[in-house]
């Protein structure tokens, strides 16, 4: 981990850490600068909170939506929910994967795509769904999933 | 023994009870623990080295103690001495 | 995994006022409101299945398995998580509840490996257990599922295997580093089917925060987490309770033995120092006990530069009565003398300075709490009455304001800090006065000092004087018990005492180098706060004024009514197993057992009854004496069980002379110690598994020690003595220990009611135990001190006369390490050499700066004593100025830099202020080089030492 992101992360820790529940708010504030939770920040974060590495890493954990590892270009996250199980969620991931060659929690070694499972995206009346960054999608099948890659993958450049 | 350790180990006893402002309850105080905590032989040791040395570098509530809680402090002869 | 024989209620003990009584399964049961319906139905005999319960640890409703049906309820709710209500009825089994539960545990079998009989847990299993109750036959969703079965085990700790694979994730061991031990070192990474037990950051337990107290393997329900002695020797098929050899908590055990061999030590549930808590020494260092360098014959030699000869017992001890007797006949009586050792049990300690006083005729007496704990029994006697702490361990659970003084609780008595944490965290503010920031200062979680007083070493008195000026002058005194309960003419001197301007915070602030406002703030806390508490260690005692700082602290206390109730008083934390029990065994020279001066013709009379001799009235010599007077020529033997003073005790070049002027040195111990290296005679001594007796923890509690195997080497150590006894002419005969204590108890008042019957029946006793207190005294004090009234003493700040200097500017303060135990001859010969290698000098980096000093490297530590070369560490636990060592290895020789200064009342050496210079260095001092060849010598003799047949 960069030096910089070391005194980033302290410098987070020590501005929220009077919050209340100030955990939550700093790990979100250090993902939001720095893509993701360096393992790194654990030991900075839990000696600002007085808590220890083990509580601070079960909260990081725990939560989905924490990443210890920095994303890829682009965060795929495909509805695993009722709605869009019942149209074919489960051929769409089974797809995504095979097509990026990647599992759930894993980025492409381009370092363009992440894949997540996601527990509805509020789009059920379109399903399956799913997102790429904050851009929600409907109907998916495999070909739009070529397709809207491929769409996002030009923006980009 | 070195009477030299003595006279620090008694002088150490004479600071804890320099605190009390009448020097004669000063002095019983230190004679008091000189014999309750003290071998026979280095209180006669110690007496010793007041009478054939003056006792140089005792501090004086110390001086006082011997002096005036003598027999006390130099205690029972052991039967086999 | 719990222990062999006991029962688990699955949750927590509740205490109430109220009772509660329902049906369990149509069985009438009354418990205390507030337990859970699982607690109800053990009691009750009915055993519900369940696998995240366990009694030492709050409900947690995860694994639902110990579902209930309550008549007028729905559902099927978790008994563990569900208080019981008057009149309530429950049933544990019906057809329903049978089926959830099978279906329940098909699921956790469909993840688990079917190596039972091959698992280290067989035998002794809960998960196997309720397999078998719940009737298990099938497992419909087959092994071929997702599973955990491939995780690798984690084999980094030296007493226990993590085999993730056998995991249920009932999180026991989570919860257990979090409620009992209170590290919180354990969390669960993932969640739902990625959940797993994870040390630290899913890292292995020896990187992690993980003190290895064992609490979460006493937890696991599996073999997830499991002793290695258990995956070595298998189940043990039998329990001894016993009491731990380490620290004065003294906790409870239940040692499980299979044949006459230990495989494991469980903490007793039922301990009352303990509470079913340990820490990694009590729980697993027990291997030294069978370690191959144990001395199991008597060795003799006529010149330490001679080899051993091995011999019988009875030429060794006519060999030691002999050697006695020439010598008293050639040197006078007063010529020899004895160390009795707080390793011991208070039968072998009591039999040795009877040894001393009926059979060598003299007082010649002493003991390791010399160079400990002796100022405390001075100060406390002379202000409350009494050479002991105030309160019960428990007594901490009512305590607002915690003081800690002097102490790393966390590394010293482990298992009390873990209470005191508890407390903490439910908000006792604390009060650390210490040169060093121990980990209390700041500990994860949560816990903060309210104030660290971070004085000079050295300024212990100032500063308590300075709080007591502040309580007094800013009217916080408690003038009402001060007046009613404590000599009133006193109470008046000493508050003038301490009003002066000399311990003004602001004057005080020069000496200490605390700002005055943080003296204020804590002076003002303490008498503000509640019941306050104080607690104690060496910080207080190893100085030229230990007494004087005892005594101040009881000033304090009296001051503002802080004893004679639970949650407050004065409590040294005792380093030693059994050092308040040697102290009351009468092991000082100038006292008989009970704390009675030796003058006082009533009491020696009772002795000379029982005893048959008649008592010298004069005290004998204490340990730094012995030294002086064996250097001087007018004493000439020492008979030392169990004490390592060659190591443990200051300035080594002046103890190493001493003993190698004595003529006759006989040496008690388990190893060739280094005092042993000295000796002409080694008596082998058995450890604490290998007899029976008692020990008394640092509350005044006297628990049992009982024998799971027989001496090794062939007798226990009160034996020994009472054979050098009689062989020098003095009678002396004991069956069995339990008649010495009965002697103990008929000649000490204040443990007239003491026997070994009443032991086995209550579990423990806190002396006094007599007619007037039959069961035992927790808290000391209450209504009336033990003295009547309570005495102020006037307690003068006077500098030590160790002080820097331009050729020494920095002051060496010494301490402890949680892995290791006083000198290490126990522990290091176990796996805690796993922690803690050597010994290093912690120092702050401006003054590693100044001197060129890298972290970790090679530097002289060089006192006026002294000097030796120790491993450099750079730390901001110390300020500039102050550098810190411990004393674990004999190579590091720190008491070779340690100086013969000492407490004015007691002798107890002065170890924790040393003017010393550190410096850069490439190799080992001298002292080091000498004793590294000696230390090949002596092995070499012992090495080639006669052996003879056993």
């Amino acid at each position: 981990m960069p030096i910089e992101s070391g005194e980033a992360i302290a410098r987070i820790a020590k501005a929220l850490k009077h919050k209340p529940g100030a955990l939550l708010p700093i790990l979100q504030e250090i993902q939001e600068q720095l893509g993701h939770i360096p393992s790194e920040a654990v030991p900075i974060v839990a000696s600002e909170l007085n808590l220890t590495r083990a509580e601070v890493h079960g909260v990081v954990s725990f939560y989905h939506d924490f990443r210890s590892e920095p994303p890829g270009r682009h965060v795929i996250r495909i509805c695993q929910a009722e709605s869009c199980q019942a149209m074919g969620s489960a051929v769409l991931t089974a797809f995504a994967k095979t097509h990026l060659g990647i599992d759930f929690h894993e980025t492409t070694a381009d370092a363009a795509f992440s894949l997540e499972p996601v527990y509805c995206l509020g789009n059920c009346a379109c399903s399956p769904a799913m997102a790429v960054g904050k851009e929600v999608y409907g109907r998916m099948t495999p070909q739009r999933f070529q397709e809207v890659l491929q769409e996002v993958a030009g923006k980009s450049e | 023994m070195d009477v030299q350790r003595l006279v620090k180990m008694a002088n150490d006893i004479a600071s804890f009870f320099e605190a009390e402002p009448d020097t004669s309850k000063g002095a019983r105080g230190a004679a008091d623990h000189l014999k309750n905590f003290w071998d026979p032989r280095m209180r006669r040791q110690l007496l010793s080295y007041l009478d054939e040395q003056g006792g140089a570098g005792l501090k004086s509530i110390v001086l006082e103690a011997l002096r005036q809680h003598r027999l006390e402090i130099a205690g029972q002869q052991p039967p086999d001495r | 995994m719990h222990a062999i024989d006991d029962i688990d209620y699955g949750t927590p003990r509740k205490v109430s006022d109220t009772m509660v009584t329902l049906q369990v399964d149509g069985s009438a049961v009354t418990v205390p409101a507030g337990s859970s319906i699982l607690y109800a139905a053990q009691a009750a005999g009915r055993r519900i299945p369940k696998l995240c319960a366990t009694d030492s640890l709050e409900a947690f409703g995860s694994c639902r398995l110990c579902l209930v049906e309550i008549q007028g309820r729905r559902g099927y709710p978790a008994s563990c998580t569900t208080p019981v209500e008057e009149g309530m009825r429950v049933r544990t089994q019906t057809p329903r509840l049978a089926d959830l539960r099978r279906g329940i545990m098909e699921l956790y079998i469909s993840d688990h490996p079917l190596d039972c009989l091959t698992c280290p847990a067989n035998g002794h299993c809960e998960l196997q257990d309720m397999a078998g109750a719940v009737g298990l036959r099938e497992v419909r969703y087959g092994y071929d599922g997702a599973n955990h079965l491939e995780v690798p085990k984690d084999e980094s700790n030296p007493y226990f295997t993590f085999d993730p694979s056998k995991c249920i994730v009932c999180s026991r061991c989570v919860r257990a580093c979090a409620e009992v031990q209170g590290t919180f070192a354990l969390t669960i990474d993932g969640r739902g089917f990625a959940s797993k037990v994870s040390p630290g950051q899913r890292e292995s337990f020896m990187d992690s925060e993980c003190v290895s107290c064992g609490a979460c393997v006493q937890a696991c329900p599996t073999a997830t987490l499991m002793e290695n002695s258990v995956y070595q020797m298998g189940q043990p098929d039998r329990a001894v309770v016993t009491t731990c050899a380490y620290c004065g908590v003294g906790c409870s055990f239940k040692a499980e033995v299979k044949g006459d061999q230990v495989v494991r030590m469980v903490p007793n549930k039922d301990g009352h120092a303990n509470h079913g808590h340990s820490c990694v020494k009590g729980r697993f260092a027990f291997g030294y006990t069978t370690h191959p360098d144990r001395i199991l014959k008597p060795m003799l030699r006529k010149s330490i530069d001679e080899p051993w000869k091995e011999v019988s017992w009875n030429d060794a001890i006519g060999y030691v009565a002999g050697e006695f007797k020439r010598i008293q006949a050639g040197h006078g009586s007063d010529s020899i003398g004895a160390i009795t050792s707080s390793r011991c049990t208070n039968e072998e300690t009591f039999l040795v300075q009877k040894l001393v006083r009926a059979a060598f005729g003299n007082n010649n007496v002493d003991t390791c709490a010399r160079v400990c704990h002796s100022p405390t029994g001075y100060g406390l006697k002379t202000t409350l009455g009494t050479s002991a702490g105030t309160q019960a361990f428990d007594s901490v659970e009512k305590a607002g304001v915690i003081v800690v003084i002097g102490a790393s609780p966390t590394d010293g008595h482990p298992v009390f800090a873990s209470r005191m944490k508890r407390r903490l965290r439910e908000g006792a503010k604390l009060i650390v006065v210490d040169p060093r920031a121990i980990d209390l200062v700041r500990t994860p979680p949560g816990i903060e000092a309210a104030c660290h007083l971070q004085l000079q070493p050295g300024t212990n008195v100032a500063l308590i004087n300075s709080l007591a000026h502040v309580v007094v002058t800013e009217g916080l005194a408690n003038e009402a018990f001060a007046l009613e309960r404590c000599e009133p003419a006193d109470y008046q001197k000493w508050k003038a005492f301490v009003s002066q301007q000399t311990y003004a915070p602001e004057q005080v602030e020069q000496v200490t180098g605390v700002p005055a406002a943080q003296i204020r703030q804590a002076a003002r806390l303490y008498a503000t706060g509640g019941n306050a508490a104080i607690y104690y260690g060496l910080g207080v005692t190893e100085h030229s004024q230990g007494s004087t700082m005892v005594i101040g602290m009881a000033n304090l206390a009296m001051v503002t009514g802080n004893l004679g109730r639970e949650g407050v008083g004065v409590n040294p934390l005792r380093g030693q197993n059994n050092v308040q029990g040697a102290c009351d065994m009468g092991s000082f020279p100038h006292e008989l057992s009970g704390y009675r001066h030796i003058s006082d013709a009533g009491v020696r009379g009772l002795f000379e009854k029982e005893w048959n001799v008649t008592l010298n009235p004069e005290p004998g010599l204490r340990i730094p004496n012995m030294f002086d007077a064996a250097l001087d020529g007018s004493f000439k033997a020492i008979y030392i069980q169990g004490e390592d003073f060659a190591q443990s005790d200051p300035n080594t070049q002046h103890v190493e002379s001493a003993l190698r002027a004595m003529e006759c040195v006989v040496v008690q111990d388990l190893f060739l110690n280094e005092t042993a290296k000295f000796a002409h005679v080694f008596l082998p001594g058995s450890t604490f598994l290998e007899k029976d007796g008692t020990f008394t923890n640092a509350e005044r509690r006297i628990q049992r020690v009982r024998k799971v195997m027989p001496p090794m080497a062939g007798l226990a150590d009160w034996e020994i003595t009472m054979a050098i006894a009689n062989a020098m002419g003095y009678s002396m005969h004991y069956d069995h220990p339990s008649e010495i204590m009965d002697e103990i108890a008929r000649l000490t008042p204040t443990l007239r009611g003491v026997s070994f019957e009443k032991l086995d029946r209550l579990g423990s006793i806190q002396w006094p135990c007599n007619d007037n207190a039959p069961e035992g005294t927790p808290t000391m004090h209450v209504g009336q001190f033990v003295r009547g009234k309570g005495k102020f003493t006037m307690t003068e700040y006077v500098a030590t006369e160790e002080r820097t200097s331009r050729k020494y500017p920095l002051i060496l303060t010494t301490g402890r390490i949680l892995s290791q135990y006083n000198v290490g001859a126990q522990t290091r010969r176990t796996g805690n050499v796993a922690w803690h290698q050597e010994d290093v000098l912690e120092i702050h980096a401006h003054d590693a700066e100044q001197r060129g000093i890298a972290d970790d490297a090679k530097v002289s530590v060089a006192s006026r004593a002294g000097n030796v070369v120790l491993t450099a560490r750079i730390s901001d636990r110390i300020q500039p100025g102050v550098v810190y060592t411990t004393f674990h290895h004999p190579v590091s020789g720190t008491n070779v830099i340690t100086t013969d200064n000492s407490d004015w009342a007691t002798n107890c050496p002065e170890y924790k202020v040393t003017a010393v210079e550190v410096s850069p260095v490439a190799r080992h001092s001298e002292w080091q080089r000498q004793h590294r060849d000696f230390t090949a010598r002596q092995q070499a003799l012992l090495k080639e030492r006669e052996t003879i047949e056993a």
